[in-house]
C-alpha cells in the first residue's frame, strides 16, 4: 500500500532558520537531503549555513526514498545535488541516487556526500559517479570552495 | 596593563579564576542535603556505589538477533553487569526499526541491521531474549518513535517464555516526544505526548518494575544543545510527559518512581559534574512542589549517562579513549545510576569486539583501581562545583520560564522556537570549532597526516543481513491469518481515534502477528502528521 510521503515538506516548515543568502556570490541553487531516520541533522544543518553564507541557496529535505530528493532536485532546477550521511549505508543510498539522477536527466549536476563516511569508502563512492566526498572533520570552506571551482561564474 | 582573561563555561557562563569562602552555594543547607535526601543534589544514595555498583549499560546490538546475541554473550563473558551482578542489557536497533520501517519496504534498503539490530515482528524478539530468565534481566531496548510496538513484543515474547508482565524488568526509552531535536518526528507533538503517557499508563497498570521513560538530554545535546538547554529541555519534556499522565487519570506516586533520565557527559568536566547534580535537585523540587508527590522515590532522578558522541573525532581515534575515560570518571563523581563508555571508534560505526571490551574495561578500571566509588559525591564541597551547580540551575530555569511562556514544552516544539534554539547552538558552536576558538585535539590544533592503514579495525557483518531479514519477515506474513491482523489494526486505530486505552490493542495486534511496521503505520494514522511511507 504504497502511499505519499510529504517528509520534505515538514522539514522545510522551518523556515526561520534558512536565511536569506547574504554572500558576494551567485546563487548556485543546492538541493541538501538527509534520509529521514538518519538521526540528528547537526551536520547537514551547519553545511547548509555555510553554503548559504556563500551566496547560494539551499533547500533542505528529509526524504524517506530517494526518489524525493530527486524530484526536490527537479523541481528546484538544482545545480548541486548533496546528500548529508550520519549512520552509515551511504553506499546503496549514493548507488540508488546516481540511477534515480541518471533516469531524471540531471546526471550532469554536481554531486557531492558528506557525514560520517569511512576513507576507504571514497573510492567506492567517485567509483559510483559522485563527485565530492567529504568525510568527518571537513572543513566547511573546503566544501564551499569544491562548489564554487564547478560554478566559478564571470560577474 | 591587561585585559584580564575572559572565563566562561562551554555554555557560556561566566567563571572566575578562583573561588573561595564567600563563593560556594548561595543557596543555604537546605539545597544541598545529604546523599539520600531531598533534594537529591549530592545523589541517590547516602551508601555510594558501596551496595552495588552502577550498571555497566553498553549499547550494543548489530544485524539480526543472531549476531546481537553473539555481542551480549561477549560483553556478559568481559563483565557487563547491572544492579547485583545481574545481567543488563542495552540493545539498539537499526534505523529502520527505530522507525518502525519494516525491512522489506524500500526506505529500509541499505540500512537493515547496520548500526543496530533489525527488528520487525515478534519472531525476532524471541530469538533476542530467549533463554534468558528475564526475571532477573534488564532488558533495554533503544528504539525510536516506536516503544509502545517494542514494548508490546517483549511483553508477548515474554508471555510465550511464560513470564507475566508483572515479573519484566528493563528500561523502555519512551522518546516520542525527542523528535523534535532529530528533525524526523513521525508523530506530531501532541500526539507524540499523548502516546508517551498511554506506554506509562499501561507499565503503572502492570509493569511495577518496568522502567517505563528515559527523558534523553543526550539526544537533546547531541542535536546540538549546550548543558545548560539539555538540561532545561529535559526537564521541560519531563514536565510535558507527567502533565499529560496526570491528564490520562494518574497518580504522580504511582508513575514517577519510575521516570529516569539519560544525560550526556561532555566536554567540560566541572559543568557537567554541576549539571547533573542542579537535575537532581531540580526534578526533586518540580516533583514534590509543582505536582505534589510524597513518596521520595517519585522525586529521584535516576540517571543513566551515555559518553558524549559528539566529543569523539574521527582523527587520531585512539585519543577518544582518552576523552571517554575523563567521561566516565566525572559521570561517577556525579553519582550516577548506568554508564555507557563510547568505543574510541564510535565516532565512525559501532565497535569491533576488542573496541567494546575496551570501552568496558575504562569502566571497569574507574570502578575498581580508582577508589572514586566509596564515597558519595565526593566533588561536593568545593566552592568551584557548588556555585557553578547554582549557576547552572538558574541560566536552565530561567529557560524553562520562558518555554512555560511560550505555553509549555509541546507548544514550544510545535511553533518551532526549541528546534531553532538547538540551530543557533550548533551554528555557534560549530563556527568555534571552524575557527580554532574551540579546540578539538587533532582536528583543529596537533594535526597529523594518518595513514590509512593505520585506522582502527572496522567492524563486518555477513552481507546477507538484508536479505535474511527480508526473507523471515516475508514467510512472517506468508503464514499468518490476514485477516486477524486487519481487524487487530483497526482496533488499534479506532481505540488511539477516541484517545483510549492504546497498549492492550497494540499488544493483540503483536499477537495476532502484525508486523511493527504496520503496527506503527495504524498509530501513524492517528498521531502522526499525516504520511506514512509504505
Amino acid at each position: 500500500m504504497p502511499r505519499e510521503s510529504l517528509a520534505g515538506e515538514v522539514t522545510r516548515g522551518h523556515p526561520l532558520h534558512t536565511p536569506e543568502p547574504s554572500g558576494e556570490s551567485e546563487h548556485v541553487r543546492v538541493v541538501l537531503g538527509k534520509k529521514r531516520f538518519d538521526a540528528h541533522d547537526v551536520g547537514a544543518r551547519y553545511i547548509m549555513r555555510k553554503l548559504v553564507d556563500a551566496g547560494m541557496e539551499v533547500v533542505f529535505i528529509r526524504f524517506a526514498l530517494i526518489g524525493e530528493l530527486v524530484d526536490a532536485a527537479v523541481q528546484e532546477d538544482a545545480e548541486v545535488i548533496g546528500l548529508s550521511v550520519l549512520t552509515g549505508g551511504h553506499l546503496v543510498l549514493a548507488a540508488d541516487l546516481m540511477e534515480a539522477l541518471r533516469e531524471a536527466g540531471l546526471d550532469d549536476r554536481l554531486v557531492v556526500i558528506g557525514g560520517v563516511i569511512a576513507d576507504e569508502d571514497h573510492a567506492k563512492l567517485h567509483s559510483l559517479g559522485v563527485d565530492g566526498v567529504f568525510g568527518p572533520g571537513s572543513k566547511p570552506d573546503a566544501i564551499v570552495a569544491f562548489i564554487n571551482d564547478r560554478f566559478a561564474r564571470a560577474s | 596593563m591587561t585585559d584580564e582573561p575572559k572565563l566562561s563555561s562551554d555554555a557560556g557562563l561566566p567563571l572566575k579564576p578562583f573561588y573561595g569562602p564567600e563563593d560556594g552555594s548561595q543557596r543555604g543547607p537546605e539545597a544541598l542535603g545529604k546523599p539520600g535526601e531531598f533534594p537529591f543534589t549530592r545523589g541517590l544514595h547516602a551508601t555510594a556505589y558501596n551496595k552495588t555498583p552502577w550498571m555497566m549499560q553498553q549499547v550494543l546490538g548489530a544485524g539480526l538477533a543472531e549476531q546481537t546475541r553473539e555481542i551480549m554473550d561477549q560483553l556478559v563473558a568481559e563483565g557487563m553487569e547491572g544492579y547485583f551482578g545481574h545481567k543488563v542489557f542495552n540493545v539498539v536497533l537499526d534505523n529502520p526499526s527505530k522507525g518502525g520501517i519494516d525491512p522489506d519496504w524500500a526506505e529500509a534498503k541499505g540500512h537493515v541491521g547496520v548500526g543496530g539490530m533489525s527488528l520487525s515482528h515478534l519472531d525476532d524478539m524471541r530469538r533476542l531474549v530467549s533463554g534468558f530468565p528475564l526475571e532477573a534481566t534488564n532488558f533495554s531496548i533503544i528504539t525510536g518513535d516506536t516503544c509502545l510496538v517494542a514494548l508490546a513484543m517483549f511483553v508477548v515474547a515474554a508471555e510465550k517464555a511464560g513470564y507475566a508482565p508483572e515479573q519484566l524488568r528493563g528500561n523502555s526509552m519512551n522518546w516520542l516526544l525527542k523528535s523534535f531535536c532529530v528533525d524526523n518526528p513521525d508523530f506530531s507533538p501532541r500526539g507524540a505526548q499523548k502516546m508517551a503517557a498511554q506506554l506509562i499508563r499501561y507499565c503503572t497498570d502492570r509493569m511495577p518494575a518496568w522502567n517505563t521513560t528515559n527523558f534523553s538530554g543526550y539526544l537533546i545535546r547531541e542535536a546540538g544543545a549546550n548543558a545548560v538547554q539539555e538540561l532545561a529541555f529535559t526537564i521541560a519534556w519531563g514536565t510535558a510527559v507527567i502533565e499529560e499522565c496526570l491528564q490520562q487519570g494518574l497518580d504522580i506516586d504511582a508513575f514517577a518512581p519510575r521516570l529516569g533520565f539519560q544525560i550526556a557527559f561532555h566536554n567540560d568536566f566541572f559543568e557537567e559534574v554541576a549539571k547533573l547534580r542542579a537535575l537532581r535537585r531540580m526534578w526533586a523540587t518540580l516533583v514534590r512542589d509543582r505536582f505534589g508527590a510524597t513518596n521520595p522515590k517519585s522525586m529521584q532522578a535516576r540517571v543513566h549517562v551515555h559518553t558524549a558522541g559528539d566529543t569523539l573525532l574521527f582523527q587520531q581515534p585512539q585519543n577518544n579513549i582518552v576523552r571517554v575515560a575523563l567521561q566516565t570518571l566525572g559521570a561517577v563523581l556525579a553519582g550516577v545510576q548506568s554508564i555507557h563508555t563510547c568505543a574510541y571508534t564510535e565516532s565512525v560505526e559501532i565497535p569491533t569486539p576488542d573496541q567494546s571490551r575496551l570501552a568496558l574495561r575504562t569502566q571497569q578500571i574507574v570502578l575498581h583501581e580508582t577508589n572514586v566509588a566509596q564515597v558519595a559525591d565526593p566533588l561536593g564541597g568545593s566552592w568551584y562545583l557548588e556555585s557553578l551547580t547554582d549557576q547552572v540551575e538558574e541560566a536552565a530555569q530561567a529557560l524553562i520560564e520562558e518555554i512555560e511562556r511560550k505555553g509549555g514544552f509541546v507548544a514550544a516544539i510545535e511553533s518551532g522556537w526549541v528546534k531553532g534554539q538547538l540551530i543557533d547552538e550548533l551554528i555557534k558552536k560549530h563556527d568555534q570549532i571552524d575557527s580554532g576558538e574551540l579546540v578539538r585535539v587533532g582536528l583543529n590544533r596537533y594535526e597529523t597526516e594518518e595513514a590509512a592503514e593505520s585506522r582502527p579495525a572496522r567492524f563486518t557483518m555477513p552481507p546477507e543481513i538484508e536479505q535474511e531479514a527480508i526473507r523471515r519477515i516475508t514467510e512472517w506474513r506468508r503464514d499468518r491469518d490476514q485477516s486477524a491482523v486487519e481487524s487487530a489494526l483497526e482496533a488499534v486505530r479506532a481505540e488511539a481515534a477516541k484517545d483510549g486505552y492504546l497498549m492492550p490493542l497494540v499488544l493483540d495486534a503483536v499477537r495476532a502477528k502484525a508486523t511493527q511496521g504496520e503496527i506503527m503505520n495504524a498509530l501513524k494514522d492517528v498521531y502522526g502528521w499525516g504520511f506514512v511511507t509504505n
